[in-house]
């Protein structure tokens, strides 16, 4: 490629990376306006500074104070890592199995499975919390988790994911006599890592988002978690907004931690590769 | 590696059995605790725990336990336990706005205690209030908080372009417009500002009148309804002639207060609490009462936005503690009222705290007003009128009309759009 040649490919990604900017900046300024809001009085924030204040920590002090803070962060870090690890494991089983191992009825289950994902939770409220009462799951760990910890989407995408998985490698597997269960966890988990990486980021990112659900059955203060913290910022007379701003931040840094550290997995698992 | 990897999901399942033991049980079933739900830390949970502990004094062991709950998810919360048939998670006393209650009471009856017992003189509470949680006469719930709409006015912008807070006292809603048209070319500063479709102005305009937009069969009564007409002719002026900033949230709605933009609010007395957020305004505020509707005799200017009530649930282990507990603080204690006052702000229902010294005490913020005073004084004013379970329902369907005819649709095609909305809601 000449010189010339390749000058006038940068010139033409010009406007390629103008829209880029632009688009990126839509995107990353509600991030940073957060932040900068957590750092303003609440009348500031009001009035449309944008600029970083030097308010944090009053802001914190007054969320801390009037908030049960670091008891929202355990009880969502509780309920966010116990579900996305009984999640991952029950729908990865279930989506192994669904291609792994053949039955006539295999498929006709799988439609049902699928058929569930159109129903919306709001529709499955009243029977679910019905059926939780009889079994005096209500205000209860299980409770809470029960409804999330097996979805059909997640089972559709380990499933489509497991499809990627040599049969080749199971079959020599059985050849030199491990048992079904130990192909599962010595086999096939190590090798899909990145589609567990992926489904981690998900399930984490809804059960650390969870609200209703978790609202409507616990009816303890000590089971609060985050997103309930930030309804009751916004639900008082007189709004804060730099505390709430404050504590939207606490909400969101271990969503995007979490993201972040998975980010290049997530993208692999997403688009199903192994390797 | 591969153990690793069992390892975490072995943990992963050990943690979920213990997790399955230790389950999360509520306060102690102790006869002597009272669970309740309210929404804001600084108003009506530290009105509560004040009123618990006062009640404590007296009574040994006495004690409650609030949990946050705002009054959307109350809501939900409500509504699934009751079509679940399950009223097991309702506290003993929950806090409900007064405009949603009636729907409430309407469609799970059973879910809430009547307080045809209770040891309290209901004549203490002004009528208005007390009707917003009676069916047939039969009482449900203990006023708390008193949501009598005043008008907060920037007296520096007044007098910049002009006028005191007396010239806007007592007036109409023409006189309102007529000022606020002077003070916008003078100053370039809305007189008020109002929210689109979720605001609260067109409704205190109605009800100022004793009036509603239902009529006494719970019916949408918009097109052909005089008063209603009036008011919506009224607000769209005052929109047309940038007497009101109209704003889509009520984010704005504050902002346009704090930022200046505007230089007046008419709202539920509780409006003061944000008013005082914005310090650097100290001094310069005002209140008086609402404009009144021209050319309707029931007009007044007094109306009601808001408030809220205390309801013991069918939940409730022990009745007869908790209307004790409500009856000798929220229904009859002046110290109490006294107390709360300056805690929290929440101002009275229950008339003969207006009385004492504490509500007399002059307000910096509002110029040196006795503000808390003059407040419980218009709540004894403010008429009654027809309620609907479909409150919302119907500011909505006003508020959107009155922004179609601003945006030129013809007035006839907007109110009857209106009307069949608001017919067609109440069927659902």
């Amino acid at each position: 490629m000449t010189k010339k040649n390749k000058s006038a490919i940068q010139r033409r990604l010009i406007p390629t990376y103008i829209f880029l900017i632009i688009v990126s900046f839509f995107s990353v300024f509600p991030l940073y306006w957060m932040i900068s809001a957590a750092t303003n009085t609440s009348t500031d924030v009001s009035r449309g500074r944008i600029i970083p204040g030097s308010y944090f920590m009053e802001n914190f002090k007054n969320l801390t104070s009037q908030q049960p803070l670091w008891r929202a962060l355990g009880n969502s870090f509780f309920y966010a890592i116990l579900t996305t690890v009984i999640c991952l494991l029950i729908c990865s089983i279930a989506g192994y199995g669904f291609e792994v191992y053949h039955d006539k009825g295999k498929d006709r289950l799988f439609s049902i499975l699928l058929l569930a994902m159109m129903v919306p939770q709001v529709a499955t409220m009243v029977p679910l919390f019905k059926m939780f009462s009889k079994a005096k799951l209500l205000n209860t760990s299980i409770g809470f988790i029960l409804p999330i910890i097996s979805t059909p989407f997640m089972i559709m995408m380990f499933r489509q994911n497991a499809r990627a998985f040599p049969v080749d490698i199971i079959e020599a597997a059985r050849i030199d006599g491990l048992s079904e269960v130990r192909i599962f966890f010595q086999m096939f988990i190590p090798t899909m890592k990145s589609t567990y990486a992926a489904a981690a980021v998900i399930t984490f990112m809804n059960a650390w988002n969870a609200y209703l659900w978790p609202k409507v059955i616990m009816t303890d203060n000590k089971a609060i978690t985050m997103p309930m913290l930030i309804a009751n910022l916004i639900t008082g007379y007189v709004t804060d907004y730099g505390m709430l701003m404050c504590g939207v931040l606490f909400c969101s840094i271990p969503t995007m931690v979490v993201f972040f550290v998975l980010q290049k997995q997530f993208a692999e698992g997403i688009t199903g590769a192994v390797k | 590696m591969k153990k690793k990897v069992l390892t975490v999901l072995l943990t992963g399942a050990m943690v979920a059995s213990m997790a399955a033991g230790a389950t999360v049980v509520s306060a102690e079933d102790n006869d002597n605790t009272l669970t309740v739900w309210a929404w804001d830390q600084n108003f009506n949970i530290k009105s509560m725990q004040i009123a618990a502990d006062q009640y404590a004094a007296d009574h040994e062991g006495f004690s409650v336990d609030i949990i946050e709950t705002s009054s959307d998810d109350c809501q939900t919360k409500l509504t699934t336990a009751a079509n679940a048939g399950d009223y097991s998670t309702l506290p003993d006393i929950v806090l409900m706005q007064d405009n949603s209650y009636q729907k409430f009471l309407k469609a799970y009856p059973d879910a809430f205690t009547d307080l045809k017992d209770m040891n309290i003189n209901w004549d203490d509470f002004g009528a208005l209030k007390q009707s917003y949680s009676m069916v047939d006469d039969t009482h449900y719930g203990v006023p708390f908080d008193n949501g009598a709409v005043i008008a907060c006015y920037r007296t520096d912008i007044l007098e910049e372009a002009g006028y005191t807070l007396d010239d806007l006292t007592d007036i109409t809603w023409s006189k309102f417009e007529e000022i606020g048209k002077d003070i916008h070319e003078k100053t370039g500063k809305y007189l008020l500002t109002s929210e689109a479709t979720g605001g609260d102005t067109l409704m205190m305009m109605i009800q100022s009148c004793g009036a509603n937009f239902v009529n006494e069969d719970g019916e949408a009564y918009i097109v052909g309804n005089e008063t209603a007409e009036k008011c919506i002719d009224l607000y769209t002026e005052l929109v047309q002639n940038d007497v009101v900033k109209l704003v889509n949230n009520w984010d704005e709605y504050i902002a346009t207060i704090t930022s200046g933009e505007a230089a007046g609010i008419v709202n539920g007395n509780w409006i003061t609490a944000t008013l005082m957020s914005t310090e650097d305004q100290k001094g310069l505020w005002g209140i008086t009462t609402m404009p009144k509707v021209d050319g309707v005799d029931t007009a007044t200017n007094y109306a009601n936005n808001g408030g809220s009530s205390w309801y013991i649930t069918s939940n409730c282990k022990n009745v007869e503690l908790a209307e004790d507990f409500l009856a000798s603080t929220f229904g009859s204690s002046t110290d109490f009222y006294d107390a709360i006052l300056p805690e929290t702000g929440a101002i009275s229902c229950y008339l003969p705290a207006g009385e004492s010294e504490v509500y007399n005490e002059p307000n910096e913020f509002f110029g040196g007003q006795p503000i808390f005073s003059t407040i419980v004084e218009y709540s004894s004013h403010i008429p009654e009128f027809t309620k609907t379970p479909y409150h919302y329902e119907a500011r909505e369907c006003v508020n959107t009309a009155v922004v179609n005819i601003v945006n030129g649709t013809a007035k006839e095609d907007a109110l009857q759009e209106a009307q069949d909305t608001l017919a067609f809601k109440m069927t659902e």
